[in-house]
């Protein structure tokens, strides 16, 4: 049923993402004159860039049964090296390209951690986390980087085809992610791990080496995000990535990927993270103190999985073998 | 002689000081049905567990055409045309019917270095196969976990055909099916020898066994006691040789 569905159109989920998206617009426009304009519908677009690009890479750990609890960190260390070569004049490119260099490396790290290392994601990323934060504080010696040079910004001013340049990487992203799951075998094989890892060993999946290549691959797009971060706001805070596992995590499940594997949607992906930043851009502006993003992040999160828990769609496999 | 696919000679595994199989001879043929029977703990799967390549024998020759095997692995077993179908099926519930059938063995065309899935050809591929077993799935684009007990046995036969098998080991593959379902497969199973396959079928059920199986072979305590062929024997006969109340049974066992 889905399968069929889940290439030519919207299902159900999404289907509802996008009419939640609709309502929050209506809500919110009537709710705060600011909202509903052209200038605050391109800050939500472009609050969401990092977090769509990370939600890709998310979407691919969380669907074979993984996941990454230190993927905001890792795009904060890779921006402090993008904004510290920048600081020391490093050429544009040069900075640019750091970004997803940084994040592939850290990608790699979590990949002998937690592929090599045969520790569960959660705990192996959670450690991840406590090493990062440290080592970002280390890294900008309790200083912001801040008012780095306007080289790389430049470059987001280009409209190749009169398209921003935020636009085209989001849509060249999405397509690769898209043409590896639906065209590749790398994707059957990602969501056979995610239903059951013993069983695609058994069917002669290369298991450690595609669920390598996912959490390198999401590394490398974190890193994107850094590269687009540090030019969008020309600065590196302390609290750099803090949320951005939390938001991650939140909109892909709710874009309808399954938390425990073995079933994703990329479409699904995207939807999720606009409504999340929909939600989170229209609360503030109607004045509800931006500590308070989180609160929602986490309840939407809770709430959805509260659901498919209902629904009974929390389980490994849809007769219920577990193969761990 | 020729169709002699697979010919076990003394084959023997010990774990420890227990002896789980005991100079097993027996001769696996292609085109034909053969049923292993025996109570639990008789052998059976142990025997299969050698054959398919999960344990070495301690003891005995492996023949396969005529040449001796000695497997590691089950990809060795798999590489010389052995496939076995356990009573868990591995298969993907969440996939559809052809990404299973070709799951880690997909055809691709390569493009700048990206494996691209040739879907239509796998598709067309795997239609023919269910249209060839006759298995009543209409759509090879449906996900397995919507599936019936006795069309993923079919599914999985579809998988084993298509890595080219020629001796298919069936597990048990009727234990948890509805009758309706259960004809279905032992269907599934005779069409599968018709093609000239070998089949090796595990069964406790003997009702079942008599409708499709051209010889039976009987374990009991690890060793061999009886070789039938459909016509020469009644169930009442394979039950005795089973359970050990058959004279010859008595008397293989005093003499040991």
């Amino acid at each position: 049923m889905n399968a069929s569905v889940r290439t030519i159109g919207l299902n159900g989920r999404e289907l509802l993402l996008l009419a939640a998206c609709a309502l929050a617009i209506v809500v919110f426009s009537i709710a705060a004159p600011a909202f509903g304009t052209p200038a605050n519908a391109a800050t939500i677009l472009r609050n969401s860039v990092e977090l769509l690009l990370i939600g890709l890479g998310m979407t691919f750990i969380l669907a074979m049964g993984g996941i990454d609890v230190s993927i905001g960190i890792v795009m904060g260390l890779a921006a402090i090296a993008v904004g510290k070569l920048l600081e020391g004049g490093a050429p544009v490119p040069i900075a640019a390209l750091a970004g997803p260099l940084a994040g592939m490396a850290l990608g790699l790290i979590t990949a002998a951690v937690v592929v090599l290392g045969r520790i569960p994601a959660i705990v192996g990323t959670l450690g991840l986390l406590g090493v990062y934060r440290t080592a970002i504080f280390v890294a900008l010696g309790g200083q912001w980087l801040s008012g780095l040079p306007t080289g790389l910004t430049e470059l987001l001013y280009a409209r190749p085809l009169g398209i921003p340049v935020s636009a085209w990487i989001i849509a060249i992203a999405y397509l690769a992610a898209w043409l590896a799951l639906r065209r590749t075998p790398y994707g059957p094989h990602l969501l056979a791990i995610g239903n059951a890892e013993e069983k695609a060993r058994l069917s002669g999946i290369a298991v450690t080496r595609v669920r390598f290549a996912t959490f390198v691959a999401s590394g490398f797009l974190a890193g994107v995000a850094a590269t687009f971060y540090v030019a969008t706001y020309r600065n590196v805070e302390m609290s750099i990535g803090s949320t951005l596992a939390l938001d991650a995590i939140a909109a892909v499940v709710l874009g309808g990927t399954s938390i425990l594997g073995g079933r994703c949607s990329l479409i699904g992906t995207v939807l999720g993270v606009l409504l999340l930043r929909i939600l989170q851009n229209g609360l503030l502006l109607i004045g509800v103190p931006s500590l308070w993003q989180t609160v929602v992040t986490g309840a939407l999160l809770i709430g959805v999985l509260g659901m498919e828990a209902a629904a009974g769609r929390l389980k490994f496999s849809s007769i219920g073998q577990a193969a761990r | 002689m020729n169709n002699d696919f697979l010919v076990a000679k003394g084959v023997t595994k010990r774990f420890g000081a227990l002896t789980a199989l005991s100079g097993i001879d027996l001769t696996i043929r292609s085109g034909e049905v053969l049923a292993l029977l025996g109570d639990n703990g008789a052998g059976k799967s142990t025997f299969i567990k050698v054959v398919s390549g999960a344990h070495p024998p301690s003891d005995g020759t492996i023949l396969i055409e005529g040449q001796p095997v000695s497997f590691n692995s089950p990809k060795d077993a798999a590489d010389a045309g052995i496939a076995t179908i356990f009573q868990e099926l591995a298969l993907s519930e969440n996939l559809s019917i052809s990404e299973n059938v070709f799951l880690g063995r997909e055809l691709t065309n390569t493009v700048l270095g990206v494996p691209f899935l040739r879907r239509n050809e796998m598709k067309q591929r795997v239609a023919g196969l269910l249209d060839e077993l006759d298995a009543d799935i209409s759509d090879a684009e449906a996900p397995v976990g919507s599936l019936s007990g006795g069309q993923r046995q079919a599914v999985a036969i579809c998988r084993a055909l298509n890595l080219n098998a020629r001796l298919v080991i069936m597990d048990e593959p009727t234990a948890a099916l509805a009758v309706a379902e259960t004809r279905k497969v032992l269907g599934l199973t005779r069409r599968l020898a018709e093609r000239g396959c070998a089949v090796v079928l595990i069964s406790h059920n003997i009702s079942d066994v008599f409708e499709v199986a051209d010889r039976m072979v009987v374990f009991r305590r690890g060793r061999k006691v009886a070789e039938r062929l459909r016509n020469e024997t009644t169930p009442e006969e394979i039950v005795a040789l089973i359970t050990g109340a058959h004279p010859d049974v008595r008397a293989l066992e005093k003499a040991s």
